[in-house]
């Protein structure tokens, strides 16, 4: 792979800045990335829609999302996905709060609550 | 040292993933049937039991799928395709050295690995893959990639092996044992067409193909037959297939939503379906100097009828607007009678780099024209690349949604689509 500066070296009569480094030359210099902020493991991470508004109070609004990381151990402050054959199918659910038959499928580890809608032209 | 090489196989993977999101339907029987003709392509254990053989037209087995209420979904690949993407991300955190066989099979050459037990090894993975995706899998271990697939089979048939099966280091009985419990069929590369030809000569089960005559297997299978045999005895004759191979043909067919016969639905399936595989081609490099299309009636009813028409291009090519406009010359001349068409492909093979038109082909070539034709597809490809796919097209291509297959009983995008997602109810 060639490097932007050495095709300007090559080009004749053009004068090459050579005080500080640009920091923007390095391609791997890498802008802030949501995924890398919220997701533990790509392959253990799922969304989840919330639905019911009891958690309001706590700032989880009916409609946000959760995200939820199956590879994770539940400790004792955390909200958990769980389920239990019920018509419901998958709950959520403060750990300290779940029934003994519960099955966990996961930890929360973010919940999303979008103000405004992302509109992109694309 | 000998290799070691691993198979890890999705257990009835289409249903496994629509159970991830439908924890209610384990220990249920449920089918998965192709999005456009409705035959069944994955099985829950429930619906084998049953009776529903694989492939079976669903309108055939309509009476056993009410009697047995069987839940029926029709294929939700964007699922299975992210599901699959996430196994292969694990399992390569594990080696790097794994070929991906198929959407739910992947060998990975373990010779390297420290591992004292294999299958308690092979264990670990599965549990691994069953807490992090939510799909079980069947891992076989053992010195050639025709034996590891063979052992794969074994933990689906017997619960007890608890999801894996090793023949390294397996002691002679038991290898023998587990050898003729597996019907000839089971076998890599035997199949539906060689398995009653192989019964014929006495070989019924895997133990009897690995102990047959070397030169008899060739003379029945041609030298992929010996091969089988070795590797069966433990001599790899394959290794493991590098990612990217380039394509020999490319093949791109839909099946419409309503049997038709009405020729300009015909001709911009073609233009859809001739533009989509010369953006393969140019992608790959390669110019085609055979096309062709094929089409047929439903399998299903009566009078099934097939047609296959092919073109030499005198000059190759991988221009959409060459490609698709000799296919449609020819319509008329294919596409005689009134036959309610169900399914229409377009293919293209016989390829030629493109690189070699500059030096064996140049007597032929008329260079000028060639080479406005590339720019004009690196135009719309870049276009195509920016924008998505299908924003610059040819004017024949389809914008009616006529022969999109459809997809009434499709499970939800869970992972494809955030109006889609499941849901979590606050308890």
């Amino acid at each position: 792979m060639s490097y932007e500066k050495d095709s300007i070296h090559e080009q004749e009569g053009v004068s090459v800045h050579t005080g500080f480094p640009n920091p923007a030359a390095d391609a791997r210099l890498r802008s802030l990335d949501l995924n890398q902020l919220l997701i533990n493991h790509t392959a253990s991470t799922y969304f989840f829609r919330v639905r019911g508004s009891e958690w309001e109070d706590i700032g989880i609004f009916d409609g946000d999302i959760a995200i939820i990381d199956r590879a994770l151990d539940a400790s004792k402050s955390d909200m958990v996905l769980w389920y239990d054959n019920g018509p419901d199918q998958f709950k959520i659910s403060a750990l300290r709060d779940l029934p003994p038959d519960a099955i966990v499928r996961g930890v929360i580890t973010a919940t999303i609550h979008q103000y405004r809608k992302v509109t992109r032209h694309e | 040292m000998s290799k070691i090489y691993a198979l890890v196989d999705c257990n009835n993977f289409f249903v496994s993933c629509e159970r991830v999101f439908r924890p209610d339907l384990e220990g249920k029987p449920v089918a998965v049937l192709s999005s456009n003709d409705g035959c069944v392509v994955a099985r829950s254990n429930e619906t084998k039991a049953a009776g529903i053989p694989m492939g079976a037209p669903a309108f055939k087995y309509k009476e056993i799928f009410e009697k047995h209420k069987i839940v029926r979904f029709s294929a939700n690949f964007e699922l299975y395709g992210d599901i699959s993407k996430r196994i292969t991300s694990l399992l390569t955190s594990i080696t790097p050295r794994i070929e991906v066989y198929s959407v739910d099979e992947s060998f990975l050459d373990i010779t390297n690995l420290p591992i004292e037990d294999y299958e308690a090894w092979a264990r670990e993975v599965r549990a691994h893959i069953l807490r992090y995706v939510g799909v079980p899998v069947s891992i076989g271990i053992a010195h050639s990639k025709t034996l590891a697939k063979l052992a794969a089979e074994i933990p689906k048939k017997y619960e007890g092996y608890k999801g894996a099966f090793s023949f390294v280091n397996l002691a002679p009985e038991r290898r023998q044992a587990a050898l003729q419990a597996l019907p000839v069929q089971d076998v890599w590369g035997v199949g539906w067409r060689l398995a009653p030809k192989l019964r014929a000569e006495g070989i019924g089960n895997a133990y009897s193909l690995a102990n047959m005559r070397p030169q008899r297997a060739q003379q029945l299978m041609g030298i992929q037959g010996r091969k089988m045999v070795s590797e069966l005895n433990d001599v790899a004759c394959f290794g493991l297939t590098p990612e990217h191979e380039a394509a020999k043909s490319i093949m791109r067919s839909r099946t419409f939503g309503e049997d038709t016969n009405q020729l300009h639905v015909l001709e911009a399936a073609i233009a859809t379906l001739g533009s989509q595989a010369a953006f393969k081609l140019r992608r790959e490099e390669l110019l085609a100097r055979r096309i062709g299309i094929f089409a047929n009636t439903n399998r299903h009813k009566p009078g099934y009828k097939r047609w296959v028409h092919e073109i030499r291009l005198d000059m190759p090519s991988n221009d959409s607007g060459v490609i698709i406009s000799k296919l449609i010359n020819d319509l008329d001349e294919v596409f005689s009678g009134n036959h309610p068409y169900h399914r229409l492909g377009v293919f293209l093979y016989d390829f030629v780099p493109e690189a070699s038109l500059q030096t064996d082909l140049l007597g032929k070539v008329d260079p000028d024209s060639h080479e406005r034709s590339q720019s004009r597809m690196q135009a719309i490809d870049v276009i195509n690349n920016r924008w998505g796919r299908g924003k610059i097209r040819y004017a024949a291509e389809d914008l009616s949604k006529l022969w999109q297959p459809k997809h009434q009983i499709r499970s939800p995008r869970y992972v494809s689509n955030w109006n889609e997602l499941p849901e979590a109810f606050i308890s």
